[in-house]
C-alpha cells in the first residue's frame, strides 16, 4: 500500500491546472476592447457611489460566525470518538462510553440555549422592515 | 471488497513496479487526470445542457434543442462563446483575490474527489482520515465565496459574500455531525470502509444503506447538503431576484465559467458524498459499479434541480433560524439517538 496523499497531491496537480489552463485558452481567444465606463461596478444601472469594501455591515453576519467557531470545534472533538464507539461499547460497557459524550453534548446545548435566548441566533430586523410588515398586513 | 487505489492498478496493469515512488507519482498524475476528466465531463453536461432540459422540463417549456442530437452540441458552443468573451476588470477590484477566488472555487471541489470510491476499483486515493477530507474540501469553497464577494468591490457581491458565510456556517456543522452518526454505525473514516460496512442484507433484498438505516440522517444529510451547494431553498448568496448575482455579479468570460463549473463540481461532489456515506456508494445489482455510482450522483443532481424548480428561496431570517434553532438541534439528536441505538444492538 502506497502513500495516498501522493495520489491526493496529484489530484491537487490537476484540479489547478484545469482552470489555469482553460484561463490561458481564454485569454487566447477573447479580446480586449477598453471603451469608457465599462470598468465601473454593477449598481443597477446608477453611477457607483463609494467602495464596499469600507462598507457598514450587518453585525448579525459576525454574530453567526463567532458561534460556527465553537460548534466547529465541537464537532471536531466529537469525531475521534464516534470512530471508536462501536469498539468501546463491545469493550467497556454502553454508559462509560456513552455518558461523557452526553454530558459534552449537554453542555453545548446549555450554551446554544444561551445564545437562543439572547438572541444571538435570531435575525433582529430592522425597525423599518417590521413596519412595512405590519402595513402590509 | 478492499480494492487497491487506482494508481496502484495502472502500475500493474502497465507493468510497473507499485513500490517506486516516482512511478507512483507518474501514476497518480494519470489516475487524476482520468477523475478530473471524469467529473469535468460531467459538469459539462450538466451544466450548459441538462441543468436547462430539466427546468424546461418543469416550467414546460422547450429548452436548447437546435444543434446536435438533443441539443446537446450546445455544450461545445457555449464553452467556445463563453471562452472567448471579452474579461471585464471593474474599477478597484482587490487584484490577487479577484483572480484567485475563482480558481479556489473551482479547484478545491474538485479536489475532493480524490477520495470517493467509484467502483471497479476507481479510486485514486483511499486515506484513513477520507470522511474528515472530504469534509473539509467541500467547505473550502466558502473561502472562495467571500474572496469573490468581498474583492469585487461591488455591494450585491459584498452582501452575496456575507450571505454565503452565514448559510455556510450554519449548515456546515449539521451536515458534519449527521456525518458523524453515520461514522458511528462504520466505525470508520476510511471511504472504502463505510461502503464495505453498507453491504450486508438488512431485510431481504435490502441492503443496509444507510439510507435506509437511518433515514431521519438522510433527509437532514440531503436538506444541509442544499444548503451546502447554495441550491433553493437556500439560494440567498445568490438570489437573483434581490441581489442580482451575488458573489458573482462582476465576473465574466473565463472567471464566469469557472465560479459556474465550481458551483456544478461541487453538487456532484455533495451527490458523491451522499452517495458514498447513505447510498452504498457503488453497491448495486447487475449494472458494474461506476453505473450506479453515475446514476446515485445524477440523481442527487436531479433532486437539487427539482428543489431549485419547485421550492421558493427562505429569507435571511429564516435561513438563520432554520440553521441554528432546526437544524442543529435535530443533528444533535440524532447524533445522541444513534449513538443509543447503535449502544443497544452492540
Amino acid at each position: 500500500m502506497s502513500n495516498p496523499w501522493i495520489a491526493i497531491g496529484a489530484l491537487a496537480v490537476v484540479a489547478v491546472a484545469i482552470p489555469i489552463s482553460m484561463m490561458a485558452v481564454s485569454s487566447l481567444l477573447r479580446p480586449s476592447v477598453p471603451e469608457q465606463g465599462k470598468r465601473a461596478t454593477y449598481e443597477s444601472g446608477e453611477v457607483p457611489t463609494g467602495s464596499s469594501q469600507q462598507i457598514k455591515f450587518n453585525i448579525q453576519y459576525y454574530m453567526v460566525a463567532l458561534l460556527f467557531v465553537i460548534f466547529d470545534i465541537e464537532t471536531v472533538l466529537i469525531f475521534p470518538w464516534t470512530v471508536i464507539y462501536r469498539d468501546a461499547v463491545a469493550a467497556v460497557g454502553m454508559t462509560k462510553v456513552l455518558l461523557p459524550m452526553v454530558v459534552f453534548i449537554g453542555v453545548l446545548v446549555v450554551g446554544l440555549g444561551w445564545a437562543w435566548r439572547n438572541g444571538a441566533v435570531q435575525w433582529v430586523r430592522s425597525p423599518r422592515a417590521t413596519k412595512g410588515a405590519d402595513t402590509y398586513e | 471488497m478492499q480494492s487497491a487505489p487506482l494508481p496502484e492498478t495502472l502500475a500493474n496493469l502497465l507493468g510497473f513496479d507499485p513500490n517506486s515512488t516516482p512511478v507512483m507519482i507518474v501514476m497518480s498524475l494519470i489516475g487524476a487526470a482520468l477523475i478530473g476528466t471524469l467529473m469535468m465531463t460531467n459538469t459539462a453536461l450538466a451544466g450548459p445542457w441538462a441543468k436547462r432540459k430539466i427546468t424546461a422540463a418543469f416550467t414546460d417549456r422547450i429548452a436548447v434543442n437546435r444543434i446536435g442530437p438533443f441539443g446537446l452540441f450546445i455544450i461545445v458552443a457555449d464553452a467556445v462563446r463563453l471562452l472567448s468573451k471579452e474579461l471585464i476588470v471593474p474599477e478597484g477590484v482587490d487584484r490577487p483575490a479577484w483572480d484567485l477566488a475563482p480558481l479556489v472555487i473551482a479547484s478545491t471541489a474538485l479536489l475532493g474527489f480524490a477520495v470517493i470510491p467509484m467502483g471497479n476499483g476507481i479510486q485514486l486515493a483511499d486515506p484513513e482520515v477520507g470522511l474528515a477530507y472530504v469534509f473539509a474540501t467541500a467547505s473550502m469553497a466558502s473561502v472562495g465565496l467571500v474572496m469573490a464577494g468581498y474583492a469585487s468591490n461591488n455591494k450585491y457581491s459584498f452582501l452575496g459574500g456575507l450571505r454565503a458565510v452565514a448559510q455556510n456556517v450554519a449548515y456546515e456543522i449539521p451536515l458534519i455531525l449527521t456525518g458523524a452518526s453515520v461514522v458511528i454505525f462504520a466505525g470508520s473514516l476510511q471511504m472504502s470502509e463505510i461502503v464495505a460496512a453498507q453491504q450486508q442484507s438488512l431485510i431481504g433484498p435490502l441492503p443496509s444503506w444507510y439510507a435506509f438505516v437511518n433515514p431521519f440522517a438522510f433527509v437532514l444529510f440531503l436538506i444541509a447538503n442544499l444548503a451546502e451547494v447554495g441550491r433553493n431553498p437556500f439560494d440567498i448568496p445568490e438570489a437573483p431576484t434581490e441581489i442580482v448575482a451575488g458573489y458573482q455579479t462582476e465576473y465574466s468570460s473565463v472567471y464566469f465559467v469557472l465560479v459556474y463549473l465550481g458551483e456544478f463540481i461541487h453538487i456532484f461532489l455533495g451527490g458523491a458524498i451522499i452517495a458514498t456515506i447513505f447510498l452504498g456508494g457503488p453497491a448495486g445489482p447487475v449494472l458494474p459499479g461506476i453505473v450506479w455510482f453515475m446514476i446515485k450522483i445524477w440523481g442527487v443532481f436531479l433532486f437539487t434541480q427539482w428543489a431549485r424548480s419547485a421550492v421558493p428561496r427562505v429569507r435571511i431570517d429564516q435561513l438563520i433560524e432554520i440553521g441554528w434553532k432546526g437544524m442543529l438541534v435535530l443533528s444533535l439528536a440524532n447524533l445522541l439517538l444513534t449513538a443509543v441505538i447503535v449502544g443497544v444492538i452492540a
